[in-house]
């Protein structure tokens, strides 16, 4: 009793503001609102009732949403998988030429995504756009309208899903024992025969964690079936947006979002299962490098190469088209029409030098920085306390921070929605909704899961001696943290933060359900130009803001992850 | 002096420390060794105040250090992986104790320089990354880092595991010296025996948390107290049943277990003043180490015995041969 009490008065004051911090923000916004979904739903009359349930059943629209966002789902996996793993085949694994050009090209997804992608694909593929202007050139019965629906959010959902492929695959077929390739060889085997039987079976576990992946990506689409489904083919979160703007169908919407966050966990628990049980792990005591593999088949190279280029045609187009007419004017914009003379930086000039027109910019970086810096300050506190203690308190911490990581990002935004609408005591009974705090609140939340994950290997990393040594050389707790680990962890957090600052720059899903009609973040403001009544001088600020998204994101993926693998490669 | 006096330590429900009573004399290169897990690393620990015993007390000059504080104790430590904070540069890492105590930066300086310059530092040096120097001058910062704080008591856990086997004897040669330079109470954990007896003034040999043996290196090695203590350290031969009730009679016990070590077996005669016992025998394994052979020897009825021999042109022999085995019988360990 005396150890406890005498090991409780050595901790600082400091510390136990920090635990009740943690304590606090776990509680109130991790917690609390997704809990309140369910009471919402079930006891939002005063008493239980399934009238939510039976609402949702008998609403043909929300029915017909759940159908097809089932259905995308399922023709996602077939096609993101079919393309994903031609990409990484064809630029680690097979002998191409222009591999590495190929490869540039298929990287652009990861320099824009989401909404901009989407926004970007309708801009070239839309009624009035480029590819679509040259199509009915080339074909005067070409259905101009031909771009909406299932198809175009399938065709569109494909491109911007295979980045995760790209990542991924990438690693895994790289850590590929290229010994077994070569004993495969050695036994006659031929280059197809070992691709099926030797390199995917490796890969196996990684493409089922990304098929599930994908599969709730699929799910949980906003961006794409919301600009281009039209209204034949509507998905789940288009659906609980238009529920959660009506004030008699909160509860619908947070039932739907409850069904995806139900549907979310059955599957995250499924990967976990599977990536315990499933991977491989070499048993070579000297691994060697993959060596790329000729394709000795002289039809099968001509086909592989061409399908190969014709994806980097696919890829590269909308990005090249996204920047070509970002220097042009209204005109050539509304008309799809590229003239050298009618070329001009006005459009940039405008961002730069009118408020109006820099505001969604200056209102986004706001939220990116002050989110993506107060996420990495909560996690790096979450991670001192895990690395300091393993007990059950702090195996709680852990999973606690790890919640948002099992929910779709609209069932926080509906948690969010439903709980701070009215005053609670938790937050000294100030109401959230309407406030800007909702979404920088949100933002932060949803980025935790994974900065978490990033932090807190960085910190186990860290040899342990350090901290002894530091304790033994006589630095307090606080001292050492601050000039020993701290700046180990320091340049990963960093990485971390530019990452989340690059995500929530142009973050459309969650700003949707919680953003400040008069702060309007890009990822609205994207997405409203491409509505059929938008201005071409909208539209011309949009490729703008298209472009200089596409040159930060490169620049933070170049900084996070190309130095790091130039220096691994030196 | 350091005492431990009946320390028990204690995780959970392992008892990893029974009760260990163990003096430690000012100035002494005094070696903690012992196999992996035997707890040589958890005592240092204990001393050192990253560990609190379950019980006992640990006296410091008759002080009683047992719940004093690290940084209080006045105890300076060098780690296996030699904990160099990567962030920060060699004069940094030096004078990391020091900024704490919040030493002004004119002697602050003064104190880094000059412990730089006695461990063999060079002014280049202090301002380079630690990532940046060899093996062997990491090692020079980790102790200057421990030793600028004037500790009364340096302790070093395995710090030269890590390292290749050049190296490793190189710098057992530099700590020793540096040691000697510096006249501070040293002690010292490794497993490696050789260590242990080129680097000590004093060893204690564990096993499984118990100091089985306290004494110079020669005593461990030639009056080695227990059977433990007589196979950790060097080689020996376990003598079949048959030769210690046999020729070896007057001399051994039959009902004990004997040992003799390989160097005490040869296939020459000693010098008179030493008593021999003479077998017959056949090579039946040589294996050449550069400056010695080892020989297995069939003795046929008394089991096979190994013996090692300083390699000479005159005397080498081979695989087949038949030779006469003399056994320094005044060098038999013998344990119940």
């Amino acid at each position: 009793m005396t150890k406890i009490r005498s090991a409780l008065s050595s901790i600082p004051v400091a510390a136990w503001l920090m635990y009740a911090f943690l304590g606090w923000f776990i509680v109130a916004f991790l917690i609390y609102p997704n809990l309140n979904v369910y009471y919402e739903i079930f006891w939002g009359g005063g008493s239980f009732s399934l009238d939510a349930v039976h609402k949702l059943i008998s609403s043909e629209r929300a029915m017909k949403s759940l159908y097809n966002s089932f259905i995308l789902a399922l023709s996602l996996v077939v096609t993101v998988n079919l393309v994903g793993i031609f990409l990484v085949l064809v630029t680690e694994y097979f002998e191409i030429k222009g591999a590495k050009i190929l490869r540039l090209g298929y990287f652009t997804t990861l320099v824009y995504s989401g909404v901009v992608l989407v926004s970007g694909y309708k801009f070239i593929y839309g009624d009035s756009g480029f590819i679509t202007r040259v199509l009915s050139h080339l074909f005067p019965a070409f259905n101009v309208n031909w771009f909406h629906g299932y198809g175009a959010v399938l065709f569109v959902m494909t491109f911007a899903c295979t980045s995760n492929h790209v990542i991924f695959l990438t690693n895994a077929i790289r850590k590929l024992d290229f010994q077994t390739v070569e004993a495969a060889k050695n036994m006659g085997a031929s280059t197809f025969y070992i691709l099926r039987r030797v390199v995917l079976p490796v890969l196996k576990p990684t493409i089922f964690a990304l098929t599930v992946l994908l599969f709730l990506t699929g799910l949980g689409a906003t961006s794409a079936p919301l600009i281009l489904g039209g209204s034949e083919f509507q998905t789940i979160t288009p659906m609980i947006l238009t529920f959660a703007r009506s004030v008699t169908s909160k509860d619908l919407a947070a039932l739907l979002a409850l069904v995806l966050g139900v549907a979310t966990l059955l599957l995250l628990t499924l990967m976990i299962r599977f990536e315990k049980n499933g991977n491989f792990m070499s048993v070579s005591k000297v691994k060697s490098a993959l060596v790329k593999q000729k394709i000795n088949n002289r039809i099968g190279n001509v086909l592989v190469h061409t399908a190969a280029y014709l994806l980097f045609v696919i890829y590269i187009i909308p990005v090249v088209l996204i920047i070509l007419f970002s220097f042009t004017d209204a005109r050539s914009i509304s008309t799809a029409m590229l003239s050298p003379g009618e070329f001009t930086l006005d459009n940039y000039i405008t961002v730069f030098s009118n408020m109006s027109a820099f505001k969604p910019y200056l209102v986004s970086i706001c939220y990116a920085a002050v989110a993506s810096l107060a996420v990495v300050v909560l996690t790096l506190m979450a991670s001192r306390i895990l690395h300091k203690f393993n007990n059950i308190w702090s195996r709680t911490l852990e999973y606690a921070l790890l919640i948002p990581w099992m929910l779709p990002s609209t069932l926080i935004a509906i948690g969010l929605i439903v709980t701070f609408d009215t005053p609670k005591p938790i937050l000294g009974n100030t109401v959230l909704l309407g406030t800007l705090w909702l979404l920088l609140i949100a933002y932060v939340i949803v980025h935790i899961p994974f900065t978490l994950r990033m932090v807190k290997a960085s910190f186990f990393s860290i040899d342990g001696n350090l901290e002894d040594a530091a304790k033994n050389l006589g630095a307090r707790s606080f001292y050492s943290f601050r000039r020993v680990l701290l700046p180990i962890i320091l340049p990963s957090a960093l990485a971390v933060l530019a990452l989340n600052f690059n995500n929530i720059l142009a973050d459309y899903d969650l700003t949707v359900f919680l953003y400040h009609p008069l702060y309007q973040p890009l990822g609205i403001v994207i997405k409203n130009s491409t509505d059929a009544q938008a201005l071409a001088d909208t539209q011309a600020l949009t490729l703008v803001y298209s472009v200089i998204l596409m040159i930060m994101s490169a620049i933070t993926l170049y900084g996070v992850y190309g130095r790091s693998s130039r220096s691994k490669t030196k | 002096m350091i005492t431990f006096k009946d320390i028990h330590i204690q995780f959970g429900e392992l008892s990893v420390i029974p009760g260990l009573n163990l003096q430690i004399r000012e100035g002494e290169f005094f070696t903690f060794l012992g196999p992996s897990g035997c707890g040589k690393t958890t005592i240092l620990r204990s001393l050192v105040g990253f560990i609190n015993p379950s019980g006992g007390q640990i006296l410091l000059n008759d002080r009683d250090i047992t719940n004093v504080p690290i940084e209080k104790r006045g105890i300076s430590m060098v780690f296996q992986s030699y904990a160099l904070f990567p962030t920060l540069n060699v004069y940094e890492n030096i004078a990391f104790g020091l900024r704490v105590q919040k030493i002004p930066s004119a002697r602050l300086d003064e104190e880094v320089r000059d412990i730089a310059r006695k461990v063999d530092l060079s002014e280049e040096q202090l301002f380079k990354k630690v990532s940046e120097l060899s093996g062997g001058q990491q090692q020079r910062v980790a102790i200057a880092r421990a030793l600028v704080l004037k500790p009364s008591i340096l302790a070093l856990d395995e710090p030269l595991s890590n390292l290749d086997a050049k190296l490793r004897v190189q710098l057992r040669n530099e700590l020793k010296s540096l040691q000697k330079k510096f006249g501070i109470t040293t002690i010292y954990v490794t497993h490696d025996q050789e260590e242990a007896l080129t680097l000590s003034d004093r060893i204690a040999v564990f096993h499984k948390g118990v100091a089985e043996q306290v004494g110079t290196p020669q005593e461990i090695y030639n009056h080695s107290a227990t059977e433990f203590v007589c196979n950790f350290i060097g080689s020996s031969n376990r003598l079949d049943p048959a030769l210690a009730g046999g020729p070896l009679k007057p001399w051994a016990d039959p009902g004990k277990n004997v040992y003799i070590r390989h160097e005490k077996v040869s296939l020459h005669p000693f010098s008179s003043e030493e008593t021999a016992v003479v077998l017959k025998g056949r090579i039946v394994e040589q294996e050449f180490y550069g400056i010695y052979t080892k020989y297995t020897i069939d003795t046929g009825g008394y089991g096979m015995l190994k013996s090692v021999e300083i390699v000479n042109s005159l005397n080498s022999r081979s695989a087949g041969d038949e030779v006469e085995v003399y056994l320094n019988v005044q060098d038999i360990l013998q344990y119940d």
